[in-house]
C-alpha cells in the first residue's frame, strides 16, 4: 500500500470540508462550545481532540480483530478515557493555567461523540494507518470549526484576537461596544448555526 | 429543604446543562425532531443522571479522592486521576441497565429510541453532571438533587426544541439552513430566553 | 464469535495495560503538577500584596518561589487572635480546621508592608475565591484580587477588572471606634460627601447579587481575623 493511496487520502481530506464532523455529521458539539469564548482555549482544546482522536483510532484499529463484540463499546471507551486522562495530566503539568480554564471540559472529550463515532464507524473496519489519517482529518475538521467559532466570539465579544486587542481604541471612543451576547452561551449557538449554514451553502448540501 | 429547592431551580432554569454548558448536544440535535421520542429520551436521561450522580459521588468519596482509601488502610493513596475512567464505566453500566429494563417493560419506547440509547453513555450531560459534582464539592443529597435537576432541565430543553421544530415544518426555511443550522439558531434563542432566569434565588 | 473466557481475558489484559499506562503518566507528572498548584496559590498571594509581574521577569515557578521566600511570611492565627506557633498555612485544611486561619505577611527586612487573607463566598453563580490585603495598620484595605469565579462576563465578572479592584485601596473596614464594619460595594456608586464613604466602594451596575455576596463574605472573612487585626491596631495606637 502506498503511503497515500487514494482511499487513505480521502480518509484524511473528506472530513475537512465535504464530510465535516461538526457541520455535516453533526457530532461532537457537546463539550466544545463552552471553550470557544477565547481563541487560546479553543486551540488547546482542538489539539487535545486531534491527539486523542488520532491515537485512539490507531489503537482501536490495531485491536479491531481482537476486540470481542460484546464488550466493544466499553473497550473503546476505556482506550479513549486513558488517552484523555493522559492529556489532562500533561496539561496540568505543563500548562497549568490552561488546564484551569478548560476545567472539566478536558474530561468531557471522552464523551465527545466524534471520538466514539469514528472508533465505531471507521477504526473498527479499517487498518491502523488509514484510521490514523481519518482521526487526524476529523480532528482538524473539528478543530477548524471550533477555532472559527472562537474567532468570531472573541472578536465580537472582547474585541481581541488571541488576547491582542485589534478593535482600535478610537472605535470605542466613537461609541462602539463589545457585544456581550457573544461571550455568553447563546452567542456560541448562533455563530455555529451561521457557520453551518455558510458551509452547507458552499458545499451545496441540503437536508430533507 | 429551601437549599435543595434552590439547587433544583438553578439546575433546571438558571444553569441548564444543555443551554448554558452545551452538554448533551449530540442526542439533542438528533432526537429533537419528534416530540414523543424526545420525551422518552428526556426521561431516560433524568433516570440515568439521578442514579449515576450519587453512585459516582460515592465512587469519588470512597475510592478516588485524595485519602479516600483511608478506610481500607491506604490513607496516602490518591487515585483521583482515575476519575474519568471510573465515572464513564459506571455510566456505561447504568445505561446497559436502563436498556435492559426498557426492553423488558416498554418495548415500544425501546424500539423508538433504538440506536440512541447506547448513545446516552456518550451523552456528555451525564459525565458532565458527575464531573461538576466533584468540582463543586456537593454532598450526597446535593448530588442526587443536582443530578435529577440537570436531567429535568435537559428534558425541558429537548421537549421545547422538539415542539418548536414540529411547528417549524410549516415555515419556509432557506434550504441550506434546514436541519442543524436552523436548530442551532433556535437553540441560541432558547438559551437567551433561559437567561432571563438568571439571578433567581429561592 | 469469541468465547466468554476470551472476553474476560481480553478485558483483564487491556485493563492492566491501560492502568499501567495511566498510573505511570500520573506518578511521573505528579511533582510538576503539585509545584504548579502551589506556585499558582503563591502568585495570587503575591499579586494581592502589590507585586506585579513584568515582561522582563515573568513569574516562572522559580521566580515566584524566590520572591515568596524573600518577602512573604505565612502563619496561622486562632479565633482569639494569637499566632499558633509552628503551624504553616499549608497544614490548614479549610474543611476541618474552622478555628484556624492562615494569613500572609509581606515584609521588607524588619518592616511589615501588609497582610493578605484568603476570602471566598457565594456570588451569583457560584463560589468566588480571592485574597484581600490589608495595610500594616490593620484597618485599611490595601487591595483585593479574585482568582476563581464564574460570574457573568460583563456584569459580575467585573470583580476581577482593575477599575473595580482599584476602588479598594485606602478604604477602611473598621469604624472610628475600632469596630469591624467591612467594606460595602454601593449600587449606583459612592456618594463622596456622605460620612459613610470611608468604607464604601463603587458597586457594579447590574450585578446586585454578586456585589451583595461580596459585601457579606468579605465581612464574614474579616470577622475571623478581627481579633488578630485588632491586636495590631491597639499595639500601633499605644
Amino acid at each position: 500500500m502506498a503511503l497515500l493511496d487514494k482511499k487513505s487520502k480521502k480518509a484524511f481530506s473528506d472530513p475537512l470540508m465535504s464530510n465535516n464532523p461538526i457541520s455535516l455529521q453533526v457530532l461532537g458539539i457537546c463539550s466544545a462550545l463552552a471553550v470557544t469564548v477565547k481563541m487560546d482555549t479553543a486551540v488547546v482544546m482542538s489539539l487535545a481532540v486531534i491527539f486523542v482522536l488520532a491515537v485512539s483510532n490507531t489503537v482501536i484499529a490495531l485491536l479491531r480483530k481482537m476486540i470481542p463484540g460484546k464488550v466493544r463499546i466499553i473497550v473503546q471507551l476505556s482506550v479513549i478515557a486513558s488517552m484523555v486522562v493522559f492529556i489532562d495530566l500533561v496539561l496540568k503539568a505543563y500548562f497549568y493555567d490552561m488546564s484551569k480554564q478548560l476545567s472539566v471540559f478536558v474530561g468531557l472529550i471522552i464523551t465527545n461523540c466524534i471520538i466514539m463515532g469514528r472508533a465505531e464507524a471507521f477504526a473498527m473496519q479499517n487498518g491502523p494507518w488509514r484510521s490514523l489519517l481519518d482521526g487526524i482529518g476529523n480532528g482538524i475538521g473539528y478543530g477548524g470549526i471550533l477555532i472559527g467559532v472562537a474567532f468570531f466570539r472573541e472578536l465580537l465579544g472582547s474585541g481581541t484576537f488571541y488576547g491582542i486587542q485589534i478593535i482600535p481604541d478610537s472605535f470605542y471612543a466613537a461609541g462602539y461596544q463589545n457585544m456581550g451576547l457573544m461571550v455568553l452561551s447563546p452567542g456560541a449557538f448562533i455563530i455555529l448555526g451561521l457557520i453551518v449554514w455558510a458551509q452547507r451553502l458552499i458545499a451545496n448540501i441540503e437536508e430533507e | 429543604m429551601e437549599h435543595y429547592l434552590s439547587l433544583i431551580t438553578k439546575a433546571v432554569f438558571v444553569e441548564n446543562i444543555l443551554l448554558a454548558y452545551f452538554l448533551g448536544m449530540c442526542s439533542f440535535l438528533a432526537i429533537s425532531k419528534k416530540v414523543d421520542t424526545s420525551i422518552g429520551l428526556g426521561f431516560a436521561v433524568i433516570f440515568v443522571l439521578t442514579i449515576t450522580a450519587p453512585t459516582n459521588w460515592a465512587m469519588n468519596k470512597y475510592f478516588l479522592q485524595d485519602g479516600a482509601l483511608a478506610w481500607a488502610g491506604f490513607p496516602d493513596v490518591n487515585l483521583s486521576f482515575l476519575n474519568f475512567i471510573v465515572f464513564i464505566s459506571v455510566i456505561a453500566a447504568m445505561v446497559q441497565l436502563v436498556e435492559m429494563i426498557l426492553d423488558k417493560f416498554s418495548p415500544t419506547l425501546y424500539q423508538s429510541l433504538g440506536i440512541f440509547l447506547p448513545l446516552i453513555a456518550v451523552n456528555c450531560s451525564i459525565l458532565g453532571g458527575s464531573l461538576f459534582l466533584v468540582e463543586r464539592e456537593y454532598t450526597l443529597l446535593e448530588s442526587t438533587v443536582f443530578g435529577f435537576g440537570s436531567g429535568l432541565g435537559w428534558l425541558l430543553a429537548i421537549v421545547s426544541m422538539a415542539s418548536i421544530r414540529y411547528r417549524l415544518r410549516y415555515s419556509n426555511v432557506p434550504s441550506h439552513l434546514r436541519g442543524v443550522g436552523i436548530t442551532m439558531l433556535l437553540t441560541g434563542l432558547l438559551s437567551i430566553a433561559f437567561m432571563s432566569f438568571g439571578g433567581i434565588q429561592l | 464469535m469469541h468465547s466468554n473466557k476470551y472476553t474476560l481475558i481480553f478485558t483483564a489484559v487491556l485493563t492492566i495495560i491501560l492502568g499501567f499506562f495511566v498510573s505511570t503518566a500520573d506518578s511521573s507528572l505528579k511533582d510538576m503538577r503539585e509545584k504548579n498548584i502551589e506556585a499558582d496559590i503563591r502568585k495570587n498571594i503575591l499579586s494581592s500584596l502589590g507585586f506585579k509581574e513584568t515582561l522582563e521577569s515573568p513569574w516562572t515557578n522559580e521566580r515566584v518561589e524566590e520572591i515568596f521566600s524573600e518577602s512573604i511570611i505565612g502563619f496561622v492565627v486562632d479565633s482569639a487572635g494569637s499566632v499558633i506557633d509552628g503551624k504553616n498555612p499549608k497544614d490548614i485544611n479549610p474543611d476541618k480546621d474552622f478555628k484556624e486561619f492562615p494569613i500572609y505577611k509581606r515584609v521588607s527586612g524588619e518592616q511589615v508592608e501588609g497582610y493578605s487573607i484568603p476570602i471566598s463566598g457565594k456570588g451569583l453563580w457560584g463560589t468566588m475565591y480571592g485574597y484581600f490585603s490589608i495595610e500594616p495598620d490593620g484597618a485599611t484595605a490595601k487591595g483585593i484580587t479574585f482568582y476563581s469565579h464564574i460570574e457573568t462576563p460583563g456584569l459580575g465578572a467585573e470583580v476581577d477588572k482593575p477599575w473595580f479592584q482599584n476602588n479598594f485601596p485606602g478604604k477602611k473596614f473598621v469604624d472610628p471606634n475600632g469596630k469591624l464594619i467591612g467594606i460595602q460595594a454601593m449600587k449606583g456608586g459612592v456618594d463622596e460627601t456622605s460620612p459613610e464613604a470611608y468604607h464604601q466602594v463603587d458597586g457594579i451596575s447590574g450585578a446586585t447579587m454578586t456585589t451583595n455576596g461580596l459585601n457579606s463574605f468579605l465581612y464574614e472573612g474579616l470577622k475571623n481575623y478581627d481579633p488578630y487585626l485588632s491586636k495590631i491596631r491597639s499595639s500601633l495606637s499605644l
